[in-house]
């Protein structure tokens, strides 16, 4: 195992905080940046998410030049909202609509390559209630400052607001230390050495992205390191301290709902791989339990692991972005 | 004035045009708490929003007030306008301060109780560059902490009492309300009364005085006081606390209490009054009873037809607010005590001030920035020096 890896390709938030050094690489290099938030119901924080990214990262430093909002079907007043603080709002399922509609974070994140312009795309979950600007640029800044990085992932404490008044200093994560880094540790070692591979923060080249497929769901964090590390391998990931996410909190249930879904992801992975030979299909339905006038009824969900193809191979993408398949 | 006047509408729709930059300055410095006295990491924000703005100059005093300048095309003949809002608020660390953002809202701790104004004044320099705005006098942007409670004003005292040299007029910034015009202030006397009494064994205790009836008795008496219609004088009881719980007798009980009154020789009677009703229920009931001043202001005011006053009036008037009138404590008491003429406005419209889900509206807070942008033009064009 190359333990070297969190030595070198770490970092920490305040290293890049000279905002005009990135904005001077980024003119160097003649690079777009985009900036995509995918959205299901989030009035109460995506407003903040763009006025600080617009404020900060566009108006003061010519740092990204498109803020994107993908929507999967949002009931709330996101999409309002959103467009009214100046991004530029899609619906997913009006993103290549002759093809099939899933809905789910990594439908909106493939999406999004279509519908962006930048060299670089760096994705935020917008439910981040202590949303700062240095969840941009810290991403950017191994990016821009370094030529062999070409994937960035953020890192950080993740305390949980538990209810109005206080926030928990522990917690978070859970998914990540009981399902995926005791997978990591069987199968890729080297990849433990990422600290939160479930962060909903990241960055990378469009030339990565859009050549690598992904899950409509929640597995799409497992397989995009998966699939870069197997192609590219570690060197060109770097990961980066944030300091502190403010996040809502999701009960256990919906947390064996998102482990479902990347224990799925990861099997298909390294089943594909010739890691192991399952032989047998995985089934489709996450069983849960819950208890009803003192009887227990299964509470089932339906989770098909779709998955888009590397985006590269869709034709009216490369047409559009005039990309070589 | 006229010319001041004329340009005011078109100020809010232009102000309007930066709102991004005005609201992420709010946040950012409104999710750092500031609790009094700890008022450390705002001040860093705040500093560090003005620098990032490339004003000429930023640092902290020596009580480690945060300071931004604007120098003025006077090269210093004239002297500085002061630009001031209260750094600290009334939440611990502790509270979550993640604010929410909506489309014409901005709700969480602390906001219109200071938050929103900090932020405002971290903008400033980019508002008046923004609307090709150059000033004769400097412009002293300047965050004061120890401000409420029992900072009792201390950040303000001390900036006035360091600066070296006249000051032309201050505009004291607050969250709410708009339409808000303080030109002058009563006389406070702050004060706290605490009973103690001794805890010792259980049997004894039963037979032992409640601090809580005591104080009760304390409150009685003050509000037999006979309080005179002129000049005009009251006392307001706004704290109460004690006990341990429901069925054990209070050892302890706090009292935070406040005398107001246009008179400095009345509010010091009735505080002399105060003084008398605890010196005789202690007397009388062989207890622990203490009074604390813990802040203490004298009368001060601009008359009603001084320049800045009129001229702040048409200021509003020509944004279509109606000014109201109502004794101001805070900051301005300080400056008008030291004969700084100064006035306090409110930047926007909210609710529940001073509760945890505090809102502001975002649309209103266009027309307060552009009002104190008004008055900062009005004092640089002389108002203040007419006096």
């Amino acid at each position: 195992m190359n333990h070297n890896w969190l030595k070198t390709n770490t970092f920490h938030h305040s290293e890049f905080k000279d905002i005009k050094k990135l904005v001077e690489a980024k003119t160097r290099k003649q690079l777009k940046i985009s900036l995509c938030l995918p959205t299901l119901n989030e009035e109460k924080t995506i407003a903040k998410e763009i006025i600080i990214m617009k404020s900060e990262l566009m108006t003061r430093y010519p740092l990204i030049d498109e803020i994107v909002v993908v929507d999967s079907g949002s009931t709330d007043h996101t999409l309002d909202i959103a467009k009214s603080y100046g991004a530029d709002v899609y619906e997913a399922k009006n993103i290549l609509p002759h093809l099939e509609n899933f809905t789910g974070k990594g439908e909106n994140l493939w999406k999004a390559l279509h519908i962006t312009r930048g060299d670089i795309i760096i994705y935020l979950d917008a439910d981040i209630k202590n949303i700062h600007h240095r969840f941009a640029y810290a991403l950017l800044g191994p990016l821009l400052m370094f030529d062999h990085i070409k994937y960035t992932k953020a890192f950080y404490d993740r305390p949980i607001a538990t209810d109005r008044k206080k926030i928990r200093s522990t917690g978070g994560g859970r998914v990540t230390e009981l399902i995926i880094r005791p997978l990591f540790s069987l199968f890729f070692p080297d990849l433990t050495q990422i600290i939160q591979p479930l962060s909903g923060e990241y960055a990378g080249y469009r030339s990565l992205l859009e050549n690598i497929s992904f899950p409509i769901g929640y597995g799409v964090e497992t397989s995009m390191i998966l699939d870069i590390y197997e192609k590219w391998g570690l060197d060109i990931i770097a990961q980066v301290d944030l300091d502190r996410r403010v996040h809502r909190n999701q009960d256990t249930k919906a947390l064996g709902r998102m482990a479902f879904v990347i224990l799925k992801t990861f099997f298909n992975r390294i089943e594909g791989l010739g890691k192991i030979n399952l032989n047998t299909e995985l089934f489709h339905e996450m069983i849960q339990y819950k208890l009803t006038g003192g009887e227990y009824e299964p509470d089932i969900y339906k989770i098909t692991g779709d998955e888009r193809p590397p985006i590269i191979s869709i034709p009216e993408y490369c047409k559009k972005l005039n990309r070589q398949p | 004035m006229k010319h001041i006047l004329k340009q005011l509408p078109d100020f809010v729709d232009q102000i309007k045009e930066i709102q991004e930059i005005i609201i992420s300055n709010i946040v950012l410095i409104g999710q750092t708490p500031a609790p009094t006295y700890h008022e450390e990491a705002r001040t860093e924000i705040f500093l560090e929003r003005l620098s990032d703005a490339q004003t000429d100059y930023c640092a902290t005093d020596d009580y480690n007030i945060p300071i931004s300048i604007i120098k003025g095309t006077s090269d210093g003949t004239r002297p500085p306008i002061f630009v001031v809002a209260h750094l600290d608020t009334l939440w611990h660390a502790d509270t979550d301060h993640n604010y929410t953002v909506k489309k014409n809202s901005i709700s969480g701790p602390g906001i219109l109780d200071n938050s929103l104004s900090v932020g405002v004044l971290a903008s400033l320099p980019i508002i008046f560059k923004h609307l090709d705005l150059k000033f004769e006098s400097d412009i002293v942007i300047a965050g004061v902490p120890q401000s409420i409670g029992k900072g009792n004003l201390q950040g303000i005292r001390h900036l006035l009492d360091t600066w070296d040299g006249p000051i032309r007029g201050g505009v004291i910034v607050e969250g709410e309300t708009l339409g808000r015009l303080n030109y002058y202030s009563e006389g406070i006397i702050r004060g706290e009364i605490t009973c103690n009494v001794t805890a010792t064994g259980e049997w004894e205790h039963r037979y032992k005085p409640n601090a809580i009836i005591i104080l009760n008795k304390v409150i009685d008496e003050i509000l037999a006081m006979e309080l005179p219609q002129r000049p005009r004088a009251r006392v307001i009881i706004g704290k109460i606390t004690g006990g341990f719980k429901h069925g054990v007798i209070a050892y302890d009980a706090r009292l935070g209490f406040e005398i107001q009154s246009d008179s400095e020789d009345m509010a010091r009677r009735m505080h002399s009054e105060i003084k008398d009703i605890v010196d005789g229920i202690r007397h009388e009931n062989h207890v622990s009873l203490e009074l604390d001043i813990i802040s203490n202001l004298t009368p001060a005011t601009l008359r009603y037809k001084h320049p800045l006053v009129k001229s702040t009036v048409s200021i509003m008037k020509a944004l279509s607010l109606q000014p109201a009138s109502d004794s101001g404590e805070s900051e301005l008491s300080i400056f008008l005590a030291r004969k700084i003429p100064a006035v306090t406005l409110g930047i926007t419209e909210g609710k529940n001030v001073h509760l945890e889900n505090a809102s502001m509206k975002i649309k209103p807070m266009f027309t307060g920035i552009a009002q104190i942008i008004g008055v900062i033009m009005a004092i640089d064009s002389g108002v203040c020096d007419e006096s």
